[in-house]
């Protein structure tokens, strides 16, 4: 059995999203997935090749993919840069910034409070372990895409990106999650609409997918600035509690 | 062109309303006036004249045409309440890109294209749901964070499974690969978890409780009536487009309509149980979005012909009960802080706009869901008492909630009796504290509730225009010719 290093590549990526929780890790890891994905479409020729670069002959939508995915890392990037700047505060009121002040506080407690613990990571291993086998076997018992590689993508992102979402302790991570599944639903896509027996691609859901990736990590960056700004942490337990 | 204009002038309308958003009454009179123009827009388009663009077909079929002259008119209502009842700072723009969205989706026949264009209003909605007054001193609360991100993430959960869902359909033919499980059942089920996810129906519904608890009153009447309604008229096309989907899951339907059953008789009980008023109106609603799914459920053209006529009295009562929620809610010049009991002779108009609002969405007579609800316990009926029976249970169970709502809420004594106290010695009239002002009920937010309390009752006494355009339009759709 021959083995598609992109696919691995895939793979892995998306694995390092679920494990981790330092978003400088994640977001690196989601932009080599974007890069992964797009490496695995000119392989495949999904869409015949419209474009030659270096010698290489690719299609536009490999580049759609990698802009993507620039722009949804960029987007996440720089709204985790600056959290520490605060906005809005001149229209607050005292009560407003006493809040502000008790919500610092506390999250300086939390992070003291949490220090690194192995058995944090338990439960997305096991998770992550649960979705490679579920992977592994969905191809085989119900293949939907022209070939095994394709099939074990998309089963792949989404299992880790329904998963990420399950175990999210952040926000962020909870954000990566939904944009590991959009970028599921778009390999399945272009995969499988574009064989022979299928209606063929159309341009206008390519662009929409890619927009609404985009639209995603800006309403993802929009509630984890606010959220920032109102508890100075970005943990879900932290959001629930109040 | 005209397509375009109602799919790209609120687009640019909300551009604008987004730079000027701080001067208030400018922009709330510049969104009236384009969606009065986009009713215009929306008369002269033809019916069933499809049209092509960058390889998409836009066509208006009449059952949506009378769906986006609803929307239109709900988003025109929108704007007048908006004048003086809260809303964020970015309400007007966000309501203008959502009703372009909508918009979009009623010309729209491509299911891809759909479901990405539904699951950005979700995404537009999201900013909605946190958005705060302008120059607002106080902080945006974490309760209402934590309902955007929960809207976020089932809205983008339930995309996922309904693209999943269509691709399967682009690649499915009927009768192939017998010996595997049958993709329309896996299809099916996708796009029935899917879609109950964007419906609220229960146990999918958790999104719109806490909607209907954290944000303001406006914001969640908008999400409720035209996203929850376009999705349901999006789940009629695509049962219209792949009729094989129920003509190969012949036991899938009995599945749909027990899970329209539970989430119906677990909203009436829900709404009984003691909640605040706010949960109160959600759990009414869901009854509600229960009753319209049970009426698509039933695959039958009189049941088809209540979820219909019932989105559309749902999305008129639902309007109605936030626009009063909003009014009831307001400062009336009385201390804050204190739960009343009063509000119906405190705000006669607000209050009475809340109690029709919920007769007409458990469908009392002579209000506009009488009809639908009637239509829906026919299709039920013709299923046998053992479904009749859990759906006149639930509507009694909504109807015992919404007696305990208005006893508790609305129809107590008034509260504003403090008896004149003669003068003490030495005091005159100037030393005492000014008589506290009540205010009056807001006029163009009164005006607002009385027209749609007239046009709630006015449906409901004469129907016979609107059922019968919906009867036709149900004549032209091929899977229920089939079953």
């Amino acid at each position: 059995m021959e083995i598609n290093w992109f696919t691995i590549a895939i793979g892995a990526t998306a694995a390092v999203v679920l494990l981790f929780r330092d978003w400088r890790l994640t977001f690196a890891a989601l932009l080599l997935n974007y890069l992964a994905q797009a490496l695995f479409l000119a392989q495949q020729r999904f869409v015949p090749p419209d474009l030659a670069i270096f010698g290489l002959e690719l299609s536009t939508l490999v580049f759609v993919k990698l802009i993507t995915g620039v722009a949804v890392t960029l987007i996440l990037g720089i709204t985790a840069l600056t959290f520490s700047r605060e906005y809005g505060l001149e229209n607050l009121d005292e009560f407003g910034l006493a809040e502000l002040r008790r919500a610092a506080r506390a999250a300086q407690r939390q992070r003291a409070s949490a220090p690194f613990q192995f058995s944090d990571y338990v439960v997305p291993f096991w998770a992550g372990v649960l979705a490679l086998m579920a992977s592994l076997a969905l191809p085989r018992i119900y293949p939907i895409g022209p070939s095994a590689a394709v099939d074990f993508a998309w089963y792949w992102l989404t299992l880790i990106g329904l998963l990420t979402i399950a175990t999210a302790t952040d926000l962020l991570k909870i954000g990566l999650g939904l944009l590991l599944c959009t970028s599921a639903i778009d390999l399945l896509y272009v995969a499988v609409v574009s064989a022979p027996e299928a209606s063929g691609l159309n341009v206008v859901p390519l662009v929409l997918l890619s927009l609404i990736n985009v639209l995603l990590a800006l309403a993802v960056a929009y509630l984890s600035g606010l959220l920032y700004g109102r508890l100075k942490t970005l943990e879900l337990s932290e959001l629930y509690r109040r | 062109m005209a397509y375009l204009l109602l799919i790209f002038f609120p687009v640019t309308m909300a551009a604008s309303t987004f730079v000027l958003r701080r001067r208030t009454g400018l922009v709330i009179f510049a969104a009236l006036g384009t969606v009065l123009a986009q009713l215009l827009i929306a008369t002269q388009i033809p019916v069933d004249a499809p049209t092509r663009f960058l390889g998409i077909t836009l066509t208006l079929s009449p059952l949506n045409r009378v769906f986006l002259l609803l929307f239109l008119t709900i988003g025109g209502f929108a704007m007048v309440g908006a004048w003086h009842l809260p809303h964020g700072e970015n309400f007007v723009p966000i309501a203008l890109l959502t009703l372009s969205q909508v918009c979009t989706v009623l010309l729209l026949q491509d299911p891809f294209i759909t479901t990405l264009l539904l699951a950005a209003t979700g995404l537009t909605a999201v900013l909605a749901i946190v958005d705060l007054p302008a120059g607002a001193s106080n902080l945006v609360g974490t309760r209402a964070i934590a309902a955007a991100l929960k809207y976020l993430v089932l809205m983008t959960v339930a995309a996922v499974l309904m693209y999943i869902a269509f691709v399967l359909t682009d690649i499915y033919r009927p009768g192939e690969l017998p010996e595997r499980i049958s993709p329309a059942r896996f299809i099916l089920a996708l796009l029935t978890v899917g879609f109950a996810l964007r419906l609220a129906l229960i146990p999918f519904h958790t999104w719109l409780t806490d909607l209907v608890d954290y944000a303001e009153p406006l914001v969640a009447a908008l999400i409720i009536t035209l996203l929850n309604t376009a999705s349901l008229l999006v789940l009629i096309l695509v049962f219209q487009s792949f009729p094989t989907l129920l003509l190969e899951s012949e036991g899938a339907h009995g599945v749909m309509r027990l899970g329209a059953i539970v989430s119906v008789l677990v909203g009436g009980l829900l709404a009984v149980g003691p909640a605040p008023l706010r949960r109160t109106l959600a759990y009414l609603i869901l009854y509600g979005s229960g009753m319209v799914f049970y009426g698509l459920a039933s695959v039958s053209s009189i049941g088809l012909a209540g979820a219909i006529f019932g989105a559309l009295n749902q999305t008129l009562a639902v309007t109605l009960l936030f626009v009063s929620l909003g009014l009831l809610e307001r400062p009336d010049g009385r201390p804050p802080g204190v739960v009343r009991r009063d509000l119906l002779r405190r705000w006669p108009v607000a209050g009475s706009g809340l109690l029709v609002g919920g007769l007409a969405l458990i469908g009392l007579p002579p209000l506009n869901g009488a009809m639908s609800q009637l239509l829906i316990y026919q299709a039920a009926a013709e299923r046998g008492w053992i479904e009749l029976l859990p759906l006149l249970l639930s509507t009694l169970f909504a109807g015992l909630g919404l007696a305990r709502v208005a006893s508790e809420r609305l129809l107590g004594p008034a509260e504003e009796t403090t008896p004149e106290e003669p003068l003490l010695l030495w005091e005159i009239e100037l030393d005492r504290p000014a008589q506290r002002r009540l205010e009056p009920e807001p006029r163009s937010t009164a005006a607002l509730t009385l027209v749609l309390l007239l046009l709630c009752l006015g449906i409901g006494l004469y129907p016979q225009p609107l059922l019968a355009t919906i009867d036709e339009a149900i004549r032209e759709l091929a899977f229920i010719r089939a079953l």
